[in-house]
This record gives structure tokens, sequence and C-alpha cells, in this order.
């Protein structure tokens, strides 16, 4: 080392900053060689001047002409997950509470699917018991509202004729509402306008 | 609605994770920190501002269309850097121009052909390269990059602009590490030639 000039590839390594047990006499060879140590300098000169090349911008649109190419697909899990996470309370105690109230109702629901499911018997005579006590007292409503309308005569009559009768008076009574109703938005969408 | 993330401070692993969720923000952000550089890479092989903006779109389309494929054992920026590379050295391919020199192109066979595909500095006023006519070393460098075969210029790009590591630079150009080591020593050894040279004048 000491009878030569360092080679191409020794000068690269100390360019590169190589560590280990052969760099030592390269860097000593360096200290004690001038003609190595400008050698090495003016290499280093070239490396700093790549180093400090700077990035080019790109146009400002650049990032929407590349993003109106890309296909972005949102899996239904992510978008799921994500209207969950909104949902979800930022602070602790309120977190606390919302984690509380939903173990609550996961647990009464559970215990009431688990009951429906022992007990299918007993759910579907309670379920029959309601519907037909929601019926009796659908038919007192519309009853009271037709005998006041039209008089006990047109009750009977409906009473006689059945079920297909009462859904088509009650059908007509529907349709009435509906059209007052619609009515009544059309002229206050008019009057806003006019305003 | 996505909910709000802080992009710029995660990982481009876990920016990738994100954009694989199809979160757009998550593509941006990707956009955003590698425009410059991949950019940069292709302006530096092709030396034309539209050219490059144009391949340098190709480029993140290509990575972005296909963000679902990338494999985490590798950086994202290695597969970027790798398909810029690939998309600029099949550009100088099909325009049949290995080196894009100031003097024209070496497979120039009259002066209308010499004119046509030499790099005039002076009548690029607009181009990137205006950025660099303050500092005269930086000027001569590009120069002088601009006249290296490009498989150097991208080796030697990679190493000293990049920061990569020889071994980054072999995987990301699918090259031997020997192959890579003697590239880029030449490519030093020519810029240094030619800055040299350009001493010489001054």
């Amino acid at each position: 080392m000491e009878h030569r000039h360092l080679l191409p590839d020794e000068i690269d390594q100390l360019l590169d900053g190589e560590a280990g047990f052969g760099v030592a006499p390269l860097i000593a060879h360096i200290e004690a060689c001038p003609a190595c140590r400008a050698e090495l300098a003016e290499a280093r000169q070239v490396v700093n001047a790549l180093e400090r090349l700077p990035h080019f911008a790109v146009s400002p649109t650049f990032a929407d002409k590349v993003m109106s190419q890309v296909q972005v697909f949102e899996p239904w899990h992510v978008t799921a997950l994500d209207t969950v996470k909104q949902w979800v309370p930022t602070s602790k105690p309120a977190r606390a509470l919302a984690l509380a109230t939903t173990s609550v109702l996961a647990l009464v629901i559970s215990v009431l699917t688990v009951w429906m499911a022992v007990r299918l018997d007993a759910f579907l005579f309670f379920f029959e018991l309601a519907s037909q006590r929601a019926r009796a007292a659908l038919f007192d409503a519309v009853g009271g509202a037709i005998a006041n309308a039209f008089g006990s005569a047109a009750v009977d009559a409906l009473r006689a004729g059945g079920m297909t009768a009462a859904l088509g008076v009650t059908g007509f009574l529907a349709l009435i509402v509906v059209a007052a109703v619609g009515l009544r938005a059309l002229v206050g969408t008019a009057r806003r306008r006019r305003t | 609605m996505a909910p709000s993330l802080d992009l710029a401070n995660l990982p481009d692993a876990d920016v990738v994770t994100l954009a694989q969720q199809g979160r757009e923000a998550a593509f941006r952000e990707l956009l955003r920190r590698y425009e410059r550089p991949v950019f940069s890479l292709i302006f530096r092989m092709v030396r034309d501002r539209e050219i490059s903006e144009d391949l340098a779109q190709d480029t993140f389309i290509k990575v972005l269309n296909h963000i679902d494929k990338y494999r985490p054992e590798f950086k994202l920026s290695s597969w970027l850097f790798k398909i810029a590379n690939n998309v600029a050295i099949d550009h100088l391919r099909k325009r049949q121009l290995d080196t894009v020199s100031i003097d024209g192109s070496p497979h120039a066979s009259s002066a209308a052909e010499i004119e046509a595909t030499s790099f005039d500095l002076a009548a690029r006023q607009e181009s990137a390269l205006d950025e660099m006519e303050a500092r005269e070393l930086g000027n001569a460098i590009e120069r002088a990059i601009a006249r290296l075969r490009p498989e150097y210029r991208s080796c030697i790009m990679l190493r000293h602009v990049e920061g990569r590591s020889y071994e980054e630079i072999a995987a990301t150009l699918d090259l031997p590490l020997g192959t890579v080591k003697t590239y880029i020593h030449r490519a030093r050894h020519e810029l240094r030639e030619a800055l040299e040279d350009v001493k010489g004048h001054g």
C-alpha cells in the first residue's frame, strides 16, 4: 500500500464511506499521500454535486391526471367499518358508556332470541293474541269514524259485507287523506315560490 | 366517508395498506411522496418535460392500479423506481436514442438530425433545467449526466440523488450487484472527466 497509489475501486470504497477491516489502511494511505488525497477530493466533489441535485416539480394537475385513471375500489367491509367508526365517541368516558349500553342491549336481544327459540309455541301464541287485539282495535277505530261520518247503518252494512268492504273503505279514506295532504303541500310550495 | 387519518406521518407500508383498502387519500399521499423523485429520475433520463410527465403518469397509473399486488417485503419506492426506469428505457429504445446528448444523438446521420436531437439549453428557457442555471456546477453536472449511457444514468441517480444502497439498486434495476458497482464507478469517472473539461474551459 505504501508503494502504490490507491486503485479506483479503493477510492470508491472511501467515497461510499464503507467501514471495515480493509478500509483502515486506505485511510492511512490517504493521510500520507497528497496525490491520492487530491484524487479522493475530486471524486468527492462530483458526489457532493450529485447529492445536491434537486427534485424537479411536476405540473399542478399531475396528481389529478393520475387519479382520473386510477380505479379506487373501497370494499364493502371497509365502508361498513368506517360507518361504525363514525358512531364511536371520541372521549374515553363516552366510549365506556357506549360500550356498556351496547353490551346491555346485546345481552337483552340475545336473551330474547334464545327465549323465543326455546319457547316458539308461546311466542306464536302471544303473537296471535297481539295481532287479534290490534285488529279489533283497528276495526273499532274505523267503525267509529264511519259511524260519525255516515251513521251506524253504514257500519252495519260494512260488518255484513265483511273484510273486503272494510279494506275498500279504509283505502278510500286513506286516499282522501293523502290527496288533502298533497294539495296542502302544493299550495305551500306555490306560496313559497311567490314570496 | 373515511375517518380522518394523519397519513403524512405513516410509513409507506401503512399508507399502502390503506390504499389497498380503497382509500383515495392514501393514493394521493403516495403520489405526493413520490411524484417529484419519480419525475426527476425520468426527466434526467429522457430530458423532455412533457414526455417525462407522461411517463411519470404511466408509472403511477401502473403502480396504483396494481397496488393490491404489492409485496411488503420490498420497498414501495424500489418498485416505483423500477417501473419508472423501465418506462424511461422503453421510451429511449423506441426513440432509438441511446444517449441524449447536448451534441445530438450518436445515431444522427445528417446535420438536420444532429440539430433535431441536440439538447439545446438555450432553447429550453421554460424547462426545469432553468432552475440549475444559477448554479454552475449543478448545471455542468446536469449536462454531464445527459451524456451518460442510460443504464449509468439510472444507477448514478438512484445512488446519489435518491440515496439507495448498491443492493437496492441491483434489486430495483434487476442487475447483478457487480454490474451496478461497475456502472456507478464508470459513471462517476465520466462525470469527473466532464467536470474537469468544464474547469479546463473555465
